[in-house]
């Protein structure tokens, strides 16, 4: 809502600098957006919340200023007595639903003098709040409505035809209005025809077929009352926002249709512009919105707010925004143009308002609470994003949606997947879906990465939710090129699958669970050339797993006797998993076993191509006794016996 | 002299040598270490020597043994030797302190994730317990159930994504996840909850997804000036300022009445007093309580919801908001600290 100090001081005494009136309604919620300093006046934007359609108009703005401090005073103004000078049309008019329209007031004008220009000061504010000029006419409907809030509507006389009726629009009916633009109406649309044209939509815009235009002679004024419960959202709906949708879909004071009609008359009867009739309204008044009786409760109205203010005080601030206050049984009721108070705790908040935010205490509360549980989920995602910090990997955060790209066809296990939820109203293409993966959103931040900055080493992640046939919380770590940063010390290999295994296993051993009972993915990918390398591991099913298993940490006493350790190479099927190894090795059950480690593997030269060449080592231990090398050797037997009659392994010498 | 003796000699050598390689500290060692183990007066050399004793047939088999003992133990000479080579510890005029280390491992996390972690930690100190909720939301939750009926023009406030055919949305506030948490739990209540959330927006300004963190007090008796405590305690701790001034404004939210904006003043870089929004927050409104079936008589209580990228932005004196989501090393390097 833009308006100058000038204008505002027609309805109000300001006593103070224009800083300190604007600060004075920031804080009392009516927030000034922008100063702007414009030859010897101030042009002042208000920002405000939808619930104040009270402050639409510059009245109303020095109402909510006289409210705020006392100090402002209202001017009290003078009507200038009009005679009128014709005699109204006689429309016939049909409000067929009087709910929607309670108040239908208008007035007729004949004969404009074509020369007629709209008087200065009004073309001069419109200008310095920036609303176009179009027309004699209408400008002067337009500065009533920035004056005291009521749309006004101005049809061509001549162009109306029959009886005028009030009501829902049939279906698809569609309607050209006068911004030269078709719409499609809907039964929701309220509008208001002719009987043979629609004439308006109804406090939204009016029809270019009935607009006034500098031909126009004789002109009917509509000044009305529509219910905001029909109009909100109707204008939006088909893209449309007007002024005057603005102010009647938040409400517009119904005591004002007759009150802009009489100021119009005013303006247009001493400016001799035309002749113009008396005022007709068409009142349903049982249709109108009801005043809200609401019953004071002091002592809630200082507990919710944490002051003690005595009731004097606080019915005292009730009357000072226009509220009629009965003391016999501690009602109120609100005036006709605050659309927002209607509950009690629409009261409470006009008392802490006016009170002031600044005046209410700050007090802490006592805590009736248990000492908050810590949050399990966070803290596993905490410790996999510190680990990874430690790890040398940097935590990328990406938007949720993605277009069609090739890595989209996945979810994050690298299963085909192509039901993604999409959003129906996205803003471009490649942000119309929810991502199955992160593992593509990853690849893009390398490629980005390895364009404007050139390292040998990548090495991301994120932590995010996916979108495939399940809603998971996964992690994705990506790596590309080599494992380390350039150092002078080491020459640093190319990433491999087998680091990201790393990986996985820290995580286990981190939450004290084995590898194999994660829900995760090493994969290789190739993308413009270039190779990556991720691994993906589902949050949920580790916290899920996490919750079902809660296992305790414990110490458990280890042997101080000396071990021994035992080292196998052989060679075995290239195809048989070190886990099935492990398994048929544990199932031999030798208690003095206490770790098994790898210390090699090749496959390649020298070695037929479908084996591969294992270096295992074996440390055996016992709590109570000293292992002999000839118990060793029956326990390595054993352990050669069973992998060899198992997996055809052959030892190398 | 037997095949089996001759195996458990050399077991015993490499268990010896194992248990000694790892107390060389320099090259002197290393020399020493390896007379002792390869030298002519070593056991591996005597127990060369008396491969001669053996059977013609074990001899063969006898020597392999003995020569992977032996490369094993040159192993661990080489191995040894790199290692001294660049660790040189042992030449302390050498050692260039200033020279870079061999190896950095410490990625960063992203500046979200830490100043979220910061405002958790500071809401867990005040007894508030984190929750969280789903991201893909229904209107209920996000709109009905805190008090934005469909006409309501506050809708208009909250550009939707919404989702194909299935009747659903992104989230465009954590505030659902209250919902949630009413739907579930009674009074008192005590909660944060923090996320991701959408609204269709996207210009220097705003971007299509940003975090949030939205906390609820539920109990009997909670004031607007309890809130004005929480507020205060929590913006003051989080700048690290105890003398940060903060104002709250009148301000409307659905959701919470009496509703406030609150401000920070800071100085613009010309030197003048601004005012900076940074939350809103109000008393929960009655018709919120009441369809989470809270009896709004009995029990008060407030709400409140930060952005994170702007305290982010504020903290850490980032200006373009659009470098959150670009993720280029040269911005995330930057947030390595713990």
């Amino acid at each position: 809502m833009k308006f100058t100090r000038s204008w505002l001081e027609e309805y109000i005494d300001i006593s103070v600098s224009t800083d300190d009136l604007c600060h004075q309604l920031t804080m009392a919620g009516l927030e000034v957006d922008e100063i702007i300093k414009i030859d010897n006046d101030f042009l002042i934007d208000v920002d405000l919340t939808p619930n104040r359609s009270d402050c639409l108009s510059v009245y109303g703005i020095a109402r909510e200023l006289n409210s705020i401090n006392n100090n402002f005073k209202l001017k009290s103004n003078k009507n200038i007595k009009v005679i009128p000078s014709c005699q109204s049309h006689q429309l016939k008019i049909n409000i067929e639903e009087k709910n929607v329209c309670p108040i239908f007031s208008y007035m007729s004008l004949e004969n404009l003098n074509s020369s007629f220009e709209a008087p200065s000061y009004i073309t001069n504010r419109l200008n310095q709040i920036g609303i176009k000029l179009v027309h004699p006419i209408v400008d002067i409907l337009n500065y009533i409505m920035i004056d005291i809030g009521q749309p006004m509507h101005a049809y061509d006389a001549d162009m109306i035809n029959g009886s005028i009726s009030l009501g829902f629009a049939k279906k698809n009916k569609s309607f050209k209005a006068l911004d030269g633009n078709e719409y499609q109406l809907t039964s929701k649309n309220f509008i208001i025809s002719d009987s043979d044209n629609v004439l308006s939509l109804a406090g939204i815009i009016g029809s270019e077929h009935s607009a006034v235009s500098k031909k126009t002679k004789n002109i009917i004024i509509e000044s009305a009352f529509f219910n905001p419960d029909f109009i909100s959202n109707k204008a939006r709906d088909l893209k449309l926002h007007t002024e005057s949708s603005h102010r009647f879909e938040r409400g517009v004071d119904f005591e004002l249709s007759t009150k802009a009609l009489s100021k119009f008359s005013e303006i247009i009867g001493s400016n001799k512009a035309c002749n113009f009739s008396e005022i007709i309204s068409v009142n349903n008044s049982d249709y109108l919105p009801k005043k809200n009786k609401v019953q004071i409760d002091f002592k809630k109205i200082n507990e919710v707010i944490g002051i003690s203010l005595k009731n004097n005080d606080v019915i005292n601030i009730l009357k000072s925004i226009g509220c009629v206050f009965n003391k016999k049984d501690n009602t109120v009721i609100n005036p006709s143009y605050r659309f927002d108070l209607n509950i009690h705790s629409d009261y409470i908040e006009e008392v802490a308002r006016l009170y002031g935010y600044d005046n209410i205490p700050s007090n802490p509360e006592n805590i009736n609470i248990s000492l908050s549980s810590k949050y399990l989920p966070r803290n596993v995602i905490n410790h996999i994003k510190n680990f990874l910090y430690n790890s040398g990997f940097s935590e990328c955060i990406n938007y949720s949606f993605v277009g069609d790209n090739e890595f989209e066809n996945m979810n994050w296990k690298n299963e085909n997947f192509n039901n993604h939820y999409k959003i129906s109203n996205y803003m471009s293409l490649d942000q119309s879906k929810l991502r199955s993966n992160l593992t593509g959103s990853l690849i893009k931040n390398i490629e980005y990465n390895s364009n404007v900055n050139s390292e040998n080493s990548y090495r991301f992640f994120e932590v995010s939710n996916v979108y495939g046939a399940n809603i998971e919380q996964i992690l994705t770590c990506l790596v590309s090129g080599e494992r380390h940063d350039e150092s002078w010390a080491i020459k640093s290999p190319k990433f491999d699958k087998y680091d990201m295994n790393s990986i996985a296993e820290d995580i286990a051993s981190m939450f004290a669970i084995e590898k194999h009972k994660l829900n995760y993915s090493i994969k290789g990918h190739t993308f413009n050339k270039k190779k990556y390398i991720s691994l993906s591991l589902s949050i949920t099913d580790l916290i899920n797993f996490l919750d079902r298993n809660k296992n305790e940490e414990k110490f458990e006493n280890y042997s101080k006797l000396p071990n021994i350790r035992r080292d196998l190479s052989f060679l075995i099927d290239s195809n048989i998993s070190y886990d099935s190894l492990i398994k048929k090795i544990k199932e031999i059950n030798v208690h003095s076993l206490k770790k098994i480690l790898l210390f090699d593997l090749y496959v390649g030269k020298n070695i037929p191509e479908d084996k591969k060449s294992l270096g295992m080592g074996f440390i055996f231990q016992e709590k109570n006794k000293t292992l002999t090398h000839d118990e060793v050797d029956v326990f390595m037997n054993s352990i050669i016996d069973k992998l060899q009659k198992k997996f055809n392994i052959q030892l190398r010498k | 002299m037997s095949v089996d003796k001759l195996k458990k000699d050399l077991d015993k050598v490499l268990d010896e040598a194992l248990k000694l390689i790892t107390n060389v500290n320099n090259h002197t060692d290393l020399e020493n270490f390896r007379v002792q183990f390869l030298g002519k007066k070593s056991i591996l050399n005597g127990l060369m020597k008396s491969l001669s004793d053996l059977a013609p047939e074990d001899k063969a088999k006898a020597g392999k043994d003995l020569n992977l003992v032996k490369k094993k133990i040159n192993d661990f000479i080489n191995d040894k030797k790199i290692s001294l080579d660049v660790t040189t510890d042992d030449n302390l005029d050498a050692f260039d302190s200033s020279m870079p280390g061999k190896l950095s491992s410490l990625g960063s996390l992203h500046p979200i994730t830490k100043i979220m972690n910061e405002a958790i930690d500071i809401f867990q100190s005040l007894k508030f317990e984190y929750v969280d909720g789903p991201e893909v939301e229904d209107e209920f939750h996000n709109f009905t159930a805190l008090n934005i009926p469909e006409s309501h023009p506050a809708r208009a406030m909250h550009d939707t994504f919404y989702l194909e055919n299935k009747n659903l949305l992104l989230r465009t506030h954590t505030s659902s996840v209250q919902i949630r948490t009413m739907s579930k739990k009674r009074p008192p209540l005590r909660i944060i909850a923090p996320g991701k959330v959408y609204r269709k927006d996207s210009d220097i300004t705003h971007t299509p997804m940003f975090h949030q963190i939205e906390g609820l007090y539920i109990d009997e008796n909670v004031s607007f000036a309890n809130l004005k405590s929480t507020i205060n305690i929590f913006l003051k701790s989080f700048f690290e300022k105890d003398d940060l001034k903060i104002r709250f404004r009148p301000s409307y939210f659905p959701f919470t009445e009496p509703s406030a904006e609150v401000d920070i003043e800071y100085f613009d870089n010309k030197g003048n007093k601004k005012w900076l929004e940074i939350l809103g927050c109000g008393m929960v409104h009655p018709n919120v309580l009441t369809m989470a079936n809270i009896d709004c008589e009995k029990y008060s209580g407030y709400a409140f919801g930060l952005g994170v990228e702007r305290l982010a932005m504020l903290k850490l004196g980032i200006t373009d908001l659009r470098l959150f989501y670009e993720n280029d090393l040269r911005f995330l390097k930057q947030f390595q600290r713990v």
